[in-house]
């Protein structure tokens, strides 16, 4: 099932490496958040995939009775999806101040500018 | 012994937790905060000692033994950057004691500049590739919202840039490690170094592409560099200098590490292109910085360019370059940062950063003076400061190469460095005063300290530059050796590299 | 020598307290160390005289073999002799010339420092040491010239100054940094001893052409001349000191100092003949232009410096004596005669020689040390400088004669200016002056008086100082022994005769002067061509060229940041692919159920809304149907804990954004227009979607080495006491990547505290502190 995986992720990458070079800030938080998806989704691809054994080791035994699900990526897939959670959410309220501060969210209008040009806007 | 290596991660953590318990309390705060990085600078100096004395060292944490549980390693190079981070942490967090305001304060400054520095000190410490990614993370957060934190207009709308910008890098970082993970089964820095030379160099090779992507962005190499200018000037300069110094220095590092340890299985592919990014970016860098009159977006682009010397450095990846390397991240963390808090001061003074309303500072402020010109000299390499030997050391390096495009590109790229420099004291020091204000404020004695510090340390580095090569030279030396980082690490049973995968031992658990 | 060097350094940290204690008088008392200096270097007279050279080394950087090594022989000791000699009347004129300046003790500090920084070059035996003294002497210079800051064109000339001689530093710093790698050493001395290596070496050229730019520079030879007569900005006793007697040579000391590794390899004699007679054309017709009278001796010193480098590359034994005995006569009367002329724009308010006259009435002890040192300028009997120029004629007559054709030229030129210099404005009935004049205080007509008659007597009587100094100078010169002696009289010879050319042309040019000078000035004024006219253009276009620059590689605009950022990774590592061989879509025949398919259709479907829509509805709805797409694939493929962080995580991610998005403006999420942006958006997310399905899938056909799942499936009960493998991961194997997971959730949540609460106590931003009139948070510009 890797391959379907693997394309699966490939839109996934697709799709947000797409929203986030838009203009509108809040599509770049679309993309960041599709691509945290795919990113965790091609972890845990990468670990290869198995049905139905999760990685739990049965009552009364020291040690799985027989193969199972690689733990590995799904505990680096658990860590990287809760850091993308806070990354993500204060991105969104950051987006937010920018929009209450400056009015926009379209990423044209925002500063500063780092060259003379005519029509640079002063701090109000 | 062990516990040495974690400590420079663990104080900080600590005090970060405390800090943020007692957010109530402001001389609490101020006090522990400084307290806690000065300890903090004790404790990485004697694992430098200790480096040096007994070579590199690492921790299994937990006890579980490497591949299997999280290394920590302490080699030359990780040890030297804890060891600068804490003395720009120190100078920093003195700084701010003045130059942040209550109101930042009551926001977390403290706590959250304690959580810098445990994402820094972690990602120089950790030896595993998903840890790292995790240090760095801590890392940017804590910049992310150091950065935002008073939500100024140029604040938020350099922070955006900022945030957006690594976000990508942290999202491409991580792929690659996922990729990396599919074909070789490890994490761990060291395993990865034995296991990677058996599995395909085309697909290492291309892997590695994603890591130079991901670490050059956040490195600030030509062209991934937008946000640094676009965002490094907003915050206080307290923060600025910091930033300045060490940030860009965690992706240089993480290119180091990387590219000396883990992808050189096509040198001659990978580092001709390291080669070509680190000589765009020096000229990059320094014709940018040459179209701006606010000195701290002068000092911005600067450190792009200075970047470049660094790559380019690791690009020759010869045991000079490599020494060239490390001697010049730590001049150019110290030279840079205090260039910032001197602009701090000069703003305090003229009320200003623009250079065209700054003047007449040689007059009013001579010892303010002088501490900029060794600070701007130091920094466009001019002799006997701790500049030129990180000059010499990468322009020789290129001439033993044969490499006479970089090094015609090196020299080139100092001299605009010292016009630029020049340039900065030409308008605010030298030039009258035509519009603007002198003496706007009396700034506190205490901003003076880590700027007179630092200076003294780059007077230090350029007459008594001896015991910094030789310190960066061993660190080259265990760069270029990266057995001696896989024994350190799984210990030496492994250690012959090429051994495969499966021969790891067995040998996990609680000791 | 190291230690005369460092005190000398000491000394000049110390001279603002001096000037503190002694008040004016200052100058007096800071003289003693270069007369001190003087005295001690004389000491190594009997040695050097014997033919010894003494060498001391003290280790700097033992790692790169760099030593602070120092080396005395004729050569060195001439030099040092020069700097610490002339310094001691230097530092005694400046201290009336500049009396009641406040920036008095500045002064002194850098101008001592300036010396001994000069005493280190000119005795180093280290090529990098030499190297160091040599920068700080462009600095030091660099703030002297820029004395009168206040002044734009000062601050000007002092960049220009520096910006052409620390370019050419740097430019003889790889030359050194060459001779390093292809030596293995820094040593002057061991360079001089076996110089075979770098002979052999085929970068042999590229060593001498960046060495000879360092000098070239330094001694303001063309291209690099333009600097010089600007640094004339700098108070007299500087140009008198740095621009015509000690730093200027510095570049001729270090050309002279390598002559025997270099004498006779083509690319060195041609390079320096040519660029020396060039400078002596192109500076002397200069000189014609001039009025003032720094300037005019500004350019008389390119041509005397451009003798010497041309000298030099002639090469050979007469050659080497003739450089030696030019140089030390040059220092002899150029430096008083510049002294001389700062004296009278002292007194008489002007430098210009065309508004002086008669001032020999009211000035007489300086006129007449001006006429002493003029007439040696002049090269004229019975000075020194009439030798000078005589064994000068000598070396070229002997080996390339025809480089005597500019020479002459330019020695009437040099006539011209000790005329217009030393003459012309003392002489005549009336006084004519922009005011009162007098004649100058004791301490500015001591320094020069002495100088000047030093000249007189090694004119009169050379003897005196040829074998104890000029031939052990001449040897370290040529390299090899060899002995002369000079005469002021010997016989009607060629050079003799071209000496009577020489100063009939003078003289007819001084006669004529007025007219040529008034043709020339209204032909060529405000010329912007050659050399001085690129540096102007550099100075002036790099700004705009910079600000055009930035605006091509540092857009403002983020969604372009991105784009190139994401682009570049997507070509680099897509390209690095293709070349390696790697990007090749090879599918294995997958096995599957239909359900798991529908859940991956439903997860693109949703990816692919998302990115398409227009509502912002629909786009949270999207977002919320792929997360939970994902958490059901965590299901199927057995991660149930991944499943459940997905579902809270999703849930709650959707929740935040529908509220974030209430606060925010309602409108469609699309753009309008600009059709090239999404296309070239659209085949770089396409072509960074391809790519990672395409390396996904090349790494997922290789074997996965399974042994730390298997470590962790055997450990995890028997050591940790964990069912759940998972979990045992997180909290004990990899615990360390849980606390940090921590930190940033903690981070995160006090950071959107910050925000928001900015929000809610709606004050105004913070400011850095109390200054807000120009409030640097914001735009500057």
């Amino acid at each position: 099932m890797e391959v379907p995986f693997a394309f699966l992720v490939g839109v996934l990458f697709a799709s947000g490496l797409y929203l986030m070079m838009q203009r509108n800030l809040l599509r770049f938080v679309f993309g960041l958040l599709l691509l945290s998806g795919a990113v965790n989704v091609l972890i845990f691809t990468a670990g290869r995939l198995s049905r139905g054994v999760p990685p739990i080791i049965p009552e009364g035994l020291a040690a799985p009775a027989g193969p199972v699900a690689n733990a590995l990526p799904q505990a680096v897939v658990l860590t990287a999806i809760v850091i993308g959670f806070g990354l993500i959410v204060f991105t969104l309220v950051l987006v937010l101040r920018v929009y209450e501060r400056l009015g926009t969210v379209m990423t044209e209008e925002l500063g500063p500018a780092l060259v003379r040009s005519p029509d640079a806007r002063e701090e109000p | 012994m062990s516990a040495l290596v974690v400590l420079p991660v663990v104080v900080p953590l600590l005090a970060a937790a405390v800090l943020l318990l007692f957010r109530g309390q402001r001389e609490f705060q101020r006090v522990l905060a400084t307290g806690a990085t000065a300890l903090l600078l004790v404790v990485s100096a004697v694992l430098l000692a200790q480096v040096s004395a007994q070579g590199i060292l690492a921790v299994q944490l937990g006890g579980w033994q490497a591949p299997f549980g999280i290394t920590f390693v302490a080699d030359h190079l990780s040890a030297i950057m804890v060891l600068i981070t804490a003395v720009m942490a120190l100078a920093s967090a003195v700084y701010a004691l003045v130059d942040i305001d209550p109101e930042r304060e009551a926001s977390g400054f403290h706590p959250l500049f304690q959580v810098l520095l445990v994402g820094i000190n972690g990602a120089f410490l950790t030896g595993d590739l998903f840890n790292l990614f995790v240090w760095f993370e801590v890392m940017l957060i804590a910049s992310f919202v150091l950065l935002t934190l008073g939500s100024s207009r140029a604040q938020l709308e350099g922070g955006i840039k900022y945030v957006s910008v690594n976000l990508v890098a942290s999202m491409l970082f991580l792929t690659a490690i996922g990729l990396l993970y599919g074909f070789t089964g490890t994490l761990n820095m060291a395993d990865l170094a034995v296991v990677l030379p058996e599995h395909d160099a085309g697909l290492v090779t291309t892997i590695a592409m994603l890591f130079m992507v991901a670490f050059g962005i956040k490195a600030a190499v030509f062209p991934l560099f937008f946000w640094l200018p676009a965002s490094y000037h907003t915050p206080p300069i307290a923060i600025s200098a910091f930033f300045a110094g060490m940030l860009t220095k965690v992706g240089v590092y993480a290119l180091i590490r990387t590219f000396t340890l883990l992808f050189v299985a096509d040198v001659g592919y990978t580092h001709t292109i390291l080669l070509w990014i680190g000589g765009l970016t020096m000229v990059t860098g320094v014709l940018t910085a040459a179209a701006q009159n606010d000195i701290r977006k002068i000092l911005s682009f600067h450190i792009v360019s200075q970047i470049g010397y660094l790559i380019v450095a690791l690009a020759l990846y010869t045991p000079l370059a490599l020494a060239g390397a490390v001697f010049y991240l730590v001049h150019v963390i110290i030279a840079k940062a205090n260039l910032f808090l001197i602009a701090g001061i000069t703003r305090r003074l003229s009320g200003s950063f623009d250079l065209r309303h700054i003047g007449g500072l040689f007059q009013h402020a001579p010892f303010l003076s002088v501490l900029f010109l060794i600070s701007a000299l130091g920094l466009a390499g001019i002799p006997p400061l701790s500049g030129f030997w990180a000059k010499l050391l990468v322009i020789a390096a290129a001439l033993e190469a044969a490499q006479w495009w970089v090094t015609g590109v090196a020299l080139a790229v100092g001299l605009l460095t010292l016009f630029s420099m020049t340039k900065i004291w030409q308008y605010a020091f030298w030039s009258p005063l035509t519009n603007g204000v002198v003496l706007a404020q009396r700034p506190s004695r205490l901003l003076y300290a880590p700027t007179i510090a630092l200076a003294l340390l780059i007077l230090l580095l350029g007459l008594w530059s001896e015991p910094l090569i030789a310190l960066s030279d061993a660190a080259a030396a265990e760069l270029l050796d990266p057995s001696r980082y896989v024994q350190a690490v799984l210990g030496p049973a492994t250690s012959d590299v090429g051994l495969g995968a499966g021969h790891a031992p067995v040998a996990g658990g609680r000791p | 020598m190291l230690s005369a060097v460092l005190i000398a350094f000491a000394f000049a940290l110390g001279a603002p307290f001096m000037k503190r204690l002694a008040g004016d008088r200052a100058g007096w008392w800071l003289a003693l160390l270069p007369a001190g200096l003087t005295v001690w270097y004389l000491s190594y007279l009997p040695s050097v005289a014997a033919g010894e050279s003494i060498r001391e080394v003290t280790a700097w950087v033992p790692r790169l073999g760099i030593t602070l090594a120092m080396r005395m022989d004729g050569l060195s000791l001439l030099m040092a002799l020069i700097v610490a000699g002339i310094g001691t009347a230097i530092v005694i004129y400046a201290g009336g010339y500049l009396k009641g300046d406040p920036k008095l003790p500045r002064f002194y500090l850098i101008l001592l420092a300036f010396m001994a920084a000069m005493l280190g070059v000119v005795t180093s035996d280290d090529l990098i040491s030499l190297f160091v003294f040599w920068e700080l002497t462009s600095i030091t210079s660099y703030f002297l010239v820029g004395y009168k800051h206040e002044s734009a064109g000062s601050r000007a000339s002092a960049l220009q100054a520096l910006l052409v001689t620390a370019g050419g530093g740097l430019a003889m710093l790889a030359g050194f940094l060459l001779i390093a790698v292809i030596t293995g050493s820094t040593s002057i001395s061991a360079l001089l001893a076996d110089p075979s290596m770098l002979l052999a070496s085929p970068l042999l050229p590229a060593v001498i052409v960046l060495i000879a730019i360092g000098a070239f520079t330094k001694s303001a030879q063309f291209p690099f001349h333009f600097w010089l007569p600007n640094a004339m900005a700098a108070p007299t006793p500087v140009s008198a000191y740095l621009h015509s007697a000690t730093m200027v040579k510095a570049g001729v000391y270090l050309l002279a100092r390598l002559a025997p590794v270099f004498t006779g390899e083509p690319v060195w004699v041609w390079l320096l003949t040519l660029v020396g007679a060039t400078t002596v054309v192109v500076a002397a017709a200069l000189a014609l232009l001039q009025r003032d009278s720094k300037a005019l001796l500004a350019y008389s010193t390119i041509v005397a410096l451009a003798t010497m480098v041309m000298l030099i590359g002639v090469g050979g034994e007469f050659a080497g004596g003739a450089v030696v005995v030019f140089l030390l006569a040059h220092a002899l009367y150029k430096a008083p005669l510049f002294m001389v002329a700062g004296s009278v724009d002292h007194e008489a308010g002007t430098r210009d020689v065309t508004a002086l006259r008669g001032l020999g009435r009211v000035m007489p002890i300086t006129w007449a040390t001006a006429l002493v040192a003029g007439i040696s300028a002049a090269g004229l009997p019975p000075l020194f400088g009439f030798i000078a120029k005589e064994v000068a004629y000598e070396a070229f007559l002997g080996a390339i004669p025809w480089l005597l054709l500019p020479l002459v030229a330019a020695g009437a030129v040099l006539l011209m200016v000790a005329a217009l210099v030393a003459w012309r404005p003392f002489v005549g009935r009336e006084v004519m002056a922009p005011r009162a004049v007098h004649e100058a205080p004791f301490a500015m007509l001591v320094g020069p008086a002495v100088l000047a008659l030093a000249g007189l007597l090694f004119g009169l009587a050379p003897g005196l100082l040829v074998d104890g100094l000029l031939v052990p100078a001449a040897v370290a010169v040529i390299g090899a022994p060899y002995t002369f002696y000079l005469e002021l009289w010997h016989g009607l010879t060629p050079e003799l005769g071209l000496s009577a050319l020489t100063v009939a042309l003078g003289l007819l040019l001084s006669w004529r002067w007025i007219a040529l000078n008034a043709g020339l000035r209204s032909r060529f004024e405000g010329s912007r061509t050659g050399p001085a006219g690129a540096y102007q253009a550099f100075a002036d276009g790099l700004v705009p060229f910079a600000e055009a620059f930035t605006r091509r590689v540092q857009p403002q605009d983020l969604r372009l940041h991105l784009s190139i950022i994401i682009g570049v990774a997507v070509a680099a590592t897509g390209i690095t692919g293709l070349l390696m061989g790697t990007l090749v879509l090879r599918v294995a025949h997958p096995i599957g159920y239909f359900y798991e398919y529908l859940v991956v259709a439903v997860a693109v479907a949703a990816a692919l809304a998302a990115a398409r829509a227009s509502s912002r509805l629909v786009a949270i709805i999207a977002l919320g149907v792929l997360g939970f797409a994902i958490a059901i694939l965590f299901v199927f493929f057995a991660a149930p804990d991944l499943a459940m962080t997905q579902f809270l995580v999703e849930t709650l991610i959707v929740i935040i954004v529908a509220l974030v998005l209430i606060r925010l403006p309602r409108g469609s999420l699309r753009e309008r227009g600009d059709r090239t942006a999404r296309l070239v958006t659209g085949v770089i997310a396409v072509s960074g979607g391809l790519l990672v399905t395409s390396l996904m899938l090349t790494v997922t056909l290789e074997p996965l080495d399974l042994r730390l799942a298997d470590f962790f499936a055997a450990a995890s009960y028997p050591s940790a006491l964990g069912r759940n493998i998972v979990n045992v991961i997180l909290v004990d194997f990899r615990a360390i990547d849980t606390l940090g997971e921590i930190a940033v959730l903690v981070v995160a949540a006090v950071g959107v505290y910050a925000l928001l609460r900015r929000r809610a106590s709606r004050s105004e931003p913070m400011g850095a502190g109390p200054p807000r009139a120009t409030d640097g948070e914001g735009e500057g510009t």
